[in-house]
């Protein structure tokens, strides 16, 4: 999964049938772990009422389609989780996190 | 399966069904400055070397068989390194 924040809100009345219903949430994402997928915003599928503002946790994927309750969905992301409050440790080891834009989550409380 | 490292970890009340009281950890990929959120069942703690299973078979971690369909899990500590050689 990867974590972002809602930026936005997309409606549309002419939509695949499948997404019939579905809140669709802008996501700008903090970090990616895969390179190649890197983007700046996402659209993701919300059924947990996530708003603008909120960091939100982001499943990717095979699994955001079927748990839409079908494999012939035409999605692939959908928010899992609405953050509460993100926790980093202070030693992040070698490597720093890169944080895309340079934004870290909003609720980064470094652990003594 | 990722390599990584246990970084942070993510709080959340509000998740979607099948994942309440399921650990959110922010694991840093080894040799990269990046990081995914995992799901952890193994209770791993900061600054421990895991491995990641990703994609869609890493809710068989969280629940097997065919009927986990629906779990909304694309990441998941699926063990704790002790050692290697």
């Amino acid at each position: 999964m990867i974590l972002g924040r809602v930026v936005g809100e997309v409606w549309a009345t002419k939509k695949h049938p499948a997404l019939d219903g579905r809140k669709l949430l802008i996501i700008a994402p903090y970090l990616w772990y895969a390179p190649s997928h890197e983007t700046a915003n996402l659209v993701a599928v919300d059924a947990l009422g996530a708003g603008i503002g909120e960091d939100v946790v982001v499943c990717m994927g095979d699994p955001a389609r079927r748990s839409l309750g079908s494999t012939s969905m035409p999605v692939e992301a959908a928010v899992c989780a609405i953050v509460d409050r993100v926790e980093l440790s202070s030693d992040r080891g070698q490597r720093p996190l890169t944080f895309l834009g340079g934004r870290a989550p909003a609720h980064d409380a470094v652990t003594p | 399966m990722i390599r990584g490292r246990v970084v942070g970890e993510v709080w959340a009340t509000r998740k979607a069904p099948g994942l309440a009281g399921r650990r959110l950890l922010l694991v840093g990929v080894e040799g990269e400055d990046r990081a995914l959120v995992a799901i952890d069942t193994l209770d791993a703690r900061e600054g421990e070397a895991v491995m990641v299973s990703v994609g869609s078979g890493a809710r068989n971690v969280l629940e097997p068989g065919p009927d986990n369909r629906a779990l909304l899990c694309d990441a998941a500590v699926s063990l704790i390194i002790d050692g290697e050689g």
